[in-house]
Formats: structure tokens, sequence, C-alpha cells
């Protein structure tokens, strides 16, 4: 198989390329299931920086990166802090020229009178160098935190989503971005809802989705308006009112979005639970997966230690079958939504020796606990996996804990 | 207590607030207005040490004023049903909110406050640790920190037109909004007026509520570090010239509120003490 990218960005803001570990003499046609990954390459995306007008830091933090289409040799991704995006472009060298005549191969220019032959350098193989090096930035155009960036399907333009306003730019114009959105109220005390996540349709560049703290989402039609602040559609499912507790708006925030490849679904995943949406119907989605029900039982102690806010992240398979998310205690759970099957698997390096077939796992609710179950008060609250992501055509995933990444793939028979 | 996690050590109040929370999840005697009054607690509190961060997570932020503003709107729509509300008596010494290092709260509800609809009563009238930990607060503290937190939010530089409300006034913290006027809870007032600024000039307590230290906190007084707390009241004794003047710099303690006395106590007992140092005696 091909290259393999997967970028992540771990606490002290670089920026972490993984690589498939290349086979030595080995058994080839098995390159996949050796289980162990190096890095490619590491860069520094964001730098920590200090706004002098309002005394704050902007944190060098990553927020969300995402890949650009492959139009060359070279790659190109988006990377945001909180303020700043920036366009990055990744390129190999793995040949070097040889055999300068005015040059020395250290680089010293040779003496003129030395020179008594021509010749042709020639390019000859050196050891893989990556190079990072930032393309554009994007900056000044939040005054709020960005949560999402996303590219549009004609591969020219992106749009940036903070808490309450959404801006269109253009890859290459940095200077400028159009504000799409804005649910700012004249009057910050009537504020009652923000953005939680954007992204752009697939197929239609015309069309976007945002979700919001409300468990709301609408989709917009930049061809309506130059400010899309009407939505074209409005997806909302009435409250269940006998789950309703004091929690209910709070568990109902959306966390994120996610278009299905095809272009005919979207997920949206809340505190519980993940909703896949048919985008011709509005009034309810047509699949709900609950994540961790067994903690809705435990709201109150998740909204004292704040836990509550955790943001999870959702994704989508190649096929658009299988649908995954993250929990506590390293766990992360798939649905099938052909089967109706799920599994809970466990992203930890106790548990799990490399090459082994992951175990599935399950909490016991209440009441009595089978052998290798875990009681929902073992759960470690602080492991948390909010960050994954599904190859777009191989069985391969990529899961973040907090200090780790783990890779995990189909077994290769 | 939730999860195993890393090993710290909690303070008082974050044991407290976690039990608290935990009986929230597991009892399921825990009376409907005893678990509304912990979460309004809880969210408060919240709301009030987001508003000491230097950024606030505007998400957070909103999410909990609305859970907040919903918890107001439950409780008023009850109170509007209820001719009496008892709920609300404030006892008549100064409170504080858990955070800050409060020795005990016990609540004082004013006679007659047994009536038999009201449930919130009944739970009210025990003295258990869970009541004693709960603090009633009145409407116009809930709104004036969902007010200043949201419009501390709304940072700079925004081209967007300018709010129109807005005093100059410097909203003074939570602990003294809370520290109340003992009368039954005010007239509920309309949802715009609700969201108005708090201005110190419309609260009469404002003064009294000020903490003598704050004023002259710029004074050094290490040397005079409280053990001497049982000296009676200066009113009763002949002060020497020097003490009428400094007397004279604390007005409230002229008043006759109970609870300036209460807090001028100790103070004036110092001064007691600095007088004889001062005099030789």
């Amino acid at each position: 198989m091909g290259l393999a990218l997967a970028a992540c960005s771990m606490p002290q803001a670089s920026l972490w390329d993984l690589h498939l570990a290349p086979q030595e003499q080995e058994n080839k046609t098995q390159s996949l299931s050796r289980g162990e990954y190096n890095v490619y390459s590491t860069f520094q995306s964001h730098e920590p920086e200090f706004d002098y007008l309002k005394s704050l830091e902007i944190e060098e933090k990553i927020n969300k990166i995402r890949w650009l289409p492959q139009k060359n040799a070279a790659q190109f991704l988006l990377s945001t802090n909180d303020k700043t995006i920036k366009l990055w472009k990744i390129s190999e060298r793995d040949k070097r020229p040889e055999g300068y005549n005015l040059k020395e191969e250290d680089g010293r220019y040779r003496d003129p009178s030395t020179v008594t032959t021509l010749r042709v350098p020639v390019f000859r193989p050196m050891d893989l160098m990556v190079e990072a090096s930032p393309r554009r930035i994007f900056a000044n155009a939040h005054t709020y935190h960005i949560n999402s960036i996303s590219i549009n399907s004609d591969y020219e333009t992106y749009l940036s989503a903070d808490d309450l306003r959404i801006n269109l730019w253009h890859l290459e114009i940095t200077d400028r971005s159009f504000n799409i959105v804005d649910i700012k109220p004249a009057n910050m005390e009537e504020l009652t809802e923000v953005i939680t996540a954007a992204e752009f349709h697939p197929n239609s560049c015309n069309t976007f989705v945002y979700s919001s703290s409300k468990g709301t989402i609408r989709l917009c039609d930049m061809r309506a308006s130059a400010l899309c602040d009407r939505h074209s559609k409005l997806f909302e499912e009435p409250e269940d009112p006998s789950n309703r507790s004091f929690f209910s708006e709070i568990i109902s925030s959306i966390s994120d979005v996610k278009f299905s490849h095809s272009g005919r679904y979207m997920m949206t995943r809340d505190y519980l639970s993940v909703k896949i949406w048919d985008l011709n119907m509005e009034n309810r989605p047509v699949e709900t997966y609950q994540v961790h029900e067994y903690l809705r039982s435990k709201l109150c102690s998740l909204y004292e230690n704040d836990c509550i806010f955790d943001k999870f992240e959702c994704c989508w398979n190649g096929s658009d079958s299988v649908v995954m998310t993250g929990s506590y205690n390293n766990f992360f759970r798939m649905f099938d939504r052909n089967t109706k099957r799920d599994i809970t698997l466990e992203a930890s390096r106790e548990n799990n020796k490399p090459r082994t077939v992951l175990k599935p796992r399950k909490v016991c609710a209440s009441g009595k606990r089978k052998k290798d179950e875990i009681s929902v008060d073992s759960l470690d609250f602080n492991k948390k996996i909010l960050h994954t992501a599904w190859h777009p055509k191989e069985n391969i995933i990529a899961v973040a804990t907090t200090n780790n990444l783990y890779i995990f793939q189909d077994k290769v028979n | 207590m939730l999860g195993k996690g890393l090993k710290r050590k909690l303070s008082d109040y974050e044991e407290n607030m976690a039990d608290l929370s935990s009986a929230f999840d597991s009892s399921r005697n825990l009376p409907y207005p005893l678990k509304r009054q912990l979460v309004l607690n809880m969210c408060l509190t919240k709301l009030q040490t987001y508003k000491m961060l230097v950024e606030p997570n505007l998400h957070r932020s909103v999410l909990i004023a609305n859970t907040v503003r919903q918890i107001q709107e439950e409780m008023r729509q009850e109170s509007s049903q209820q001719p009496i509300n008892v709920c609300n008596g404030i006892a008549s010494h100064s409170l504080s909110y858990p955070g800050i290092d409060s020795p005990g709260i016990s609540l004082h509800l004013p006679s007659g406050s047994n009536q038999p609809e009201s449930n919130c009563c009944s739970s009210w009238s025990g003295e258990g640790p869970i009541e004693n930990s709960l603090l009633m607060v009145s409407d116009d503290d809930m709104s004036s920190a969902i007010s200043s937190i949201l419009k501390d939010l709304d940072f700079m530089e925004d081209i967007s037109p300018p709010s129109c409300l807005a005093p100059a006034g410097d909203e003074p913290k939570l602990p003294e909004n809370a520290c109340l006027k003992p009368e039954v809870r005010q007239d509920l007032k309309g949802a715009e007026c609700v969201f108005g600024s708090f201005e110190i000039s419309n609260s009469t307590s404002y003064l009294k509520d000020l903490a003598i230290d704050d004023i002259f906190e710029d004074i050094d007084t290490s040397m005079y570090d409280s053990d001497f707390c049982s000296a009676p009241l200066m009113a009763s004794r002949t002060p020497p010239t020097a003490t009428e003047e400094t007397l004279k710099t604390f007005p409230s303690c002229n008043s006759s509120s109970t609870t300036n006395i209460q807090i001028c106590r100790p103070d004036l007992s110092e001064l007691d003490h600095i007088m004889e140092i001062l005099v030789g005696s």
C-alpha cells in the first residue's frame, strides 16, 4: 500500500506525521501487519503569542488539522490554534545533486584555476528528509476561539468557525476573509447559543452546516445571500421528556459534525450519543447510537468535575458503513450501521500487545458485574479519547489518547 | 467520587462538592428543590470562577448561564403560585459561597414557615449536612452574575454596534452580593430588567456589606493579628481622642445594624489593644 500519513498535535504543539515503518527483507506481503510506526516528521506549527491589546496569551495549542487533497508530490495541511490558521507544505527530499563544477561537496567555491574538466551533476539518493514550510498565514480574523476549519470541495476556499462567527477564506489570499455567519447578538447579555462545529458539504461547494450548543444543526447555502444568517434547513430533534434533567441542555450541545463521504448523511456527536441525519429529513435523526448511556445517571458528578464539557469527535469509515467515536477510560466505540452491532475497544499499551487482536470491552452499568466487565465507578475519567480518525480508503484508524497516538488496522490474513 | 484519575489533595470545598454531586447522582430520595439548589450553587460557583479567569470559555459560560436561567424560571413560576415564599429567607449574618471559607451556614427561616403545601419548606426545616452546605441566593444575584459574565465576555475590538447598557460602575464581587437584605425576596422583575447591569448606587447594602478591611487595605495591620476579640464594644469605654478620630474613619461602626457590629467587633478590639500599647497602660 502507499504512503499513509496521519497528523496529530501533541500538547507541545508539534505536528507529527506517521509513516508506515519500512519492512526489511521479511514477508513483503505482510507489510501492513508489523504494527509499529515510525515518526515521519515533527514540526512546530504555532508558537505561543501575546495579544498586547487585550493582555491575553494565545496558546500554541492546535485545535484542528485538515489535510488538503493531494495535487502533486507535496502534501498540504491546514492547522489552527485559537486565533490563527496556517497552511503548511510538507515535502520530501530523498535525492540530492552531486558533482557540481564550481562548488565542492560542502558548498565552498572551488578555485577556478583548479577546474580542468566539466561534468554533469547527478542525483544520488540520500536519507529521507521531510521539510515542512509555512505557506500561508491567515490571521486576525477571529475575535473568539476557532473551533473548526473545513476545506471546500472546490479546493480553493475553506471556512473557519469560532464561537460566534464563520469566515470564508481563499487559500491564496491571507489578508481578507468573508464573514458568512454571525450569530453575535447586539447585546451580549442576550447570548444563549454558540457555534460548536462547522463543515463544508463534500460535494456541493455552496453548502455547509454548523452545529450549536443547543443541539441544532443549520444547513446554509452560500448562493442564497452573502451573509448566511438564515438557514436553509434546521435539524433538531425534539427532546425526550422522560430524559429531562438539569443538564439536558448541556449534554445536547453538539461537539462534532461530519458529513458522510457520500454527502447524503451527516453525523453529530453530543455528550452521550452519536446521531446520523438524512439531509432530507430535518425533524429527527435516522439513527441514534448510545455511546455511554451509563453516564446518564452520573451527570451531576461529571458536571462538577467539568467532564460534561468534553468535546468528543466522531468519524466515518471510507464506505460510510461504520462510525467511530471516543469515550472515557481510553475506550472507543464503533457502530456498524448495517448490522447494528457495536463494539467497545481500548487503546492502551498495558492491555494490548502489538500484533494482537484487540479484545472487546464491556462496561457494567449496574447490578452484578460479570467477569471482564468494568464497572462505571472504576472508569478513569482522565483518560479520554477525544480525537479519532479513519483512513478514507483502508481499514486503518488512528486513536489519540492524552499522550499517545494509536494506529490500528484490520488483521491481514 | 468517580474515577481514579490523578492523585491530588482536594481542598475541603472540592471534597464537599464532590460528595454533594455524588449524593445527587446516587440518591433517589433527595428532594427535588434540594437537587435544584445544589445544581444552582454549582453553576454560580463555576460562573464565579470563570469570571476570575483572564479569558473565560464562552461556550461553557453560555451553557451554564442557560442552566441558571432555566432554574431561575422554574423557581419563579413556583413562587408565583405560592403567595408567601419562605424558601428564600436569608440569615441575618453574612453568607458566603462554599468556595470561600465559611464555617458553616445555618439558615434561619422566618417564623411561620411551616406551610404544608410547600415542599421545600419541609426539606429545609432540618439542618442536615446537605442543607447546611447550601445557600439561598436571590433572583437578582443570579441575574447580575449572568449578565456580568456575559458582558465581560464581549471582548473588545468588535466593530459591531456596542451594547446599549453597561453603566460605568464595576459590578461588585459575587460574595458581597450574597450578603443581603434580610427581607423576603424582592418582587420579581421582568426579564428585561433582570438582565440589566447591576448598579452600585442602587444597592443600599453596599457600604454595610463592604468589609472594613477592604477600605484600608494599604494600612499595614500585620502587628494586629486578632487574637483579641473578646474586648467589649468601643462605645462602652471612654475612648481617648486618638481613638475617637480613628473611630470616625469607620463609618459603618456607628450604625445600629447588628451585621456591622459583628464585623466591627474584632477590629475595634484590635484598636483597643493598639491604643493600650500606645498609651502605655
